[in-house]
């Protein structure tokens, strides 16, 4: 049985958004959801973490159907989501917080994960005081945190300066090599799918169907100008239609 | 010293001067004038002395004046407070409630306390009077600031905890709570602002002998304007130092915000 199974079709009013979306996510990779933009991958995020209903079909972790009450769920927004009347620390507590974790314990586990994703020192900062490229490695360290069994990042770097997103794909390769958990990337950009992932699906346009998935067996930190790289995102462009 | 100190300082140095430089203008401009109805400065001042020590033509004094308006705005301003939050959250979380009744609500919300007058001379009497008539003044800013707080929410921050499987009071708690309050504050203090506006029209048909907006009646009957214009500053700078204090404790208390607007 896979870790994740998603069975889904989501139809808002007479538009169908996804049509019968389906996939499995094993346990600790690293899968990549690619698309062109409006394609509704933001839906199939929302669905999988509980955020939005879906019109019919399920999401299921071990079998269960997803609930975030019951499983250990994290997501990283597209947008900056940092809770601006909280301090660094106190935001990335809230995930331990709801779980009820013991103060201490949860204390440290989120100092090691600021000093994880580089912010250490800015324990005591509101959001406001922070760059957006900060206020997303607080949403990242807010994500992880918890230890959750299904990590969902949506476009986490769509609304950061290409140097930045840069560097921040590098950045969550280092964490996902030091804290190996299940995570399902969202994102338009082809290349950043294909340097991120160890496995990617390939999604079409409006109405949402799965076009191709690929397994990437290349090694960690990926060459851009390597001849599979470059195979890969070819096909992908075929795949999601980008080039119309 | 700090660049942000020395602003303040230089700002500060700036103030006086021009203030200096206003009261000049004024004295030469009465002077000029020389008429009975344009106080100079120093008649005004000589008024203002007079009014704190003696007090007025009956002996009442400058600060039971002001007293006696605070009590009243601070009243009505309460009730505002306690009817106006409350059906602004109730409004703002059905947003069916108020889409149903803003026909109505609306253009009540336009209608300025003054022109309620007449009605509160037929229908009220005394302290419930010019106590409606503040609360008028104090109701729609805390109201509509508080429907529009709610709807201001951001739904990322709502999902963030959601995600995380959080409860409906803990999502109250931390999240909406946090969100409205400054917006809250934001109608508090306008509302404040007005009521306070308020004073001179709600003390001319209340019927009570003391208060700031009283006392300018009075002297405005007696044609004695410098007395007058001591009422008018008294009631600017009030509401001016009450506007401070508010906006400093709001700064305090949201210094997670970026810098508030006045």
């Amino acid at each position: 049985m896979a870790f994740v199974t998603v069975d889904i079709s989501k139809r808002f009013g007479k538009m169908d958004v996804l049509r019968d979306v389906r996939f499995t996510v094993e346990e600790n990779e690293f899968l990549v959801i690619v698309g062109p933009t409006g394609c509704g991958k933001t839906t199939i995020a929302n669905i999988i973490a509980g955020v939005e209903p879906c019109t019919s079909g399920a999401v299921t972790i071990r079998g269960e159907r997803v609930d975030p009450k019951k499983h250990n769920l994290s997501f990283v927004f597209q947008e900056p989501s940092c809770v601006p009347w909280k301090t660094l620390i106190n935001d990335v507590l809230m995930g331990p917080e709801i779980k009820n974790t013991p103060r201490e314990q949860a204390r440290r586990r989120a100092s090691e994960i600021i000093e994880l994703v580089g912010l250490a020192g800015f324990e005591n900062y509101y959001s406001r005081q922070l760059s957006g490229g900060m206020q997303q490695r607080v949403a990242i360290a807010r994500a992880y945190v918890t230890d959750p069994e299904l990590l969902i990042m949506d476009e986490p770097f769509g609304h950061l300066d290409a140097q930045t997103r840069y560097l921040m794909q590098g950045e969550i390769m280092r964490i996902w090599q030091q804290e190996h958990k299940t995570v399902v990337f969202i994102t338009n950009n082809i290349e950043e799918a294909v340097f991120l992932a160890s496995r990617v699906i390939a999604l079409s346009k409006l109405p949402a169907t799965i076009r191709g998935v690929h397994d990437i067996n290349l090694p960690h930190p990926r060459n851009l100008t390597d001849p599979e790289f470059l195979r890969l995102r070819r096909i992908l462009t075929e795949q999601c239609e980008v080039t119309d | 010293m700090e660049s942000k100190q020395k602003e303040k300082i230089s700002s500060f140095i700036y103030n006086i001067l021009f203030l200096i430089a206003v009261i000049a203008g004024w004295g030469m401009f009465a002077k000029w004038q020389n008429s009975p109805f344009f106080p100079l400065p120093g008649e005004i001042y000589d008024a203002f002395i007079q009014l704190s020590t003696e007090g007025d033509v009956e002996g009442v004094a400058l600060s039971s004046h002001i007293l006696w308006s605070l009590i009243r705005i601070f009243a009505g301003f309460g009730m505002a407070c306690v009817t106006g939050i409350p059906l602004g959250l109730a409004m703002g979380l059905w947003p069916k409630l108020y889409n149903r009744t803003r026909a109505v609500i609306e253009p009540i919300r336009f209608i300025p306390p003054i022109a309620w007058i007449p009605m509160t001379i037929v229908l009220m009497v005394g302290f419930s009077r010019y106590a409606f008539l503040i609360w008028l003044g104090a109701f729609f800013p805390i109201f509509i600031n508080t429907l529009l707080s709610v709807t201001r929410v951001n739904p990322v921050h709502i999902n963030v905890v959601k995600v995380f499987g959080a409860s409906r009071w803990y999502t109250i708690r931390n999240i909406v709570i946090p969100s409205v309050t400054p917006d809250i504050a934001t109608g508090m203090r306008v509302g404040l602002g007005i009521a306070w506006m308020c004073i001179v029209a709600a003390e001319m048909i209340g019927g009570e002998m003391v208060g700031v907006g009283r006392l300018i009646l009075k002297y405005a009957e007696l044609m004695r304007l410098a007395e007058v214009i001591v009422g008018m500053l008294v009631i600017g700078i009030i509401g001016f130092i009450m506007n401070e204090i508010f906006i400093a404790v709001e700064r305090y208390l949201f210094r997670w915000r970026a810098e508030i607007s006045l």
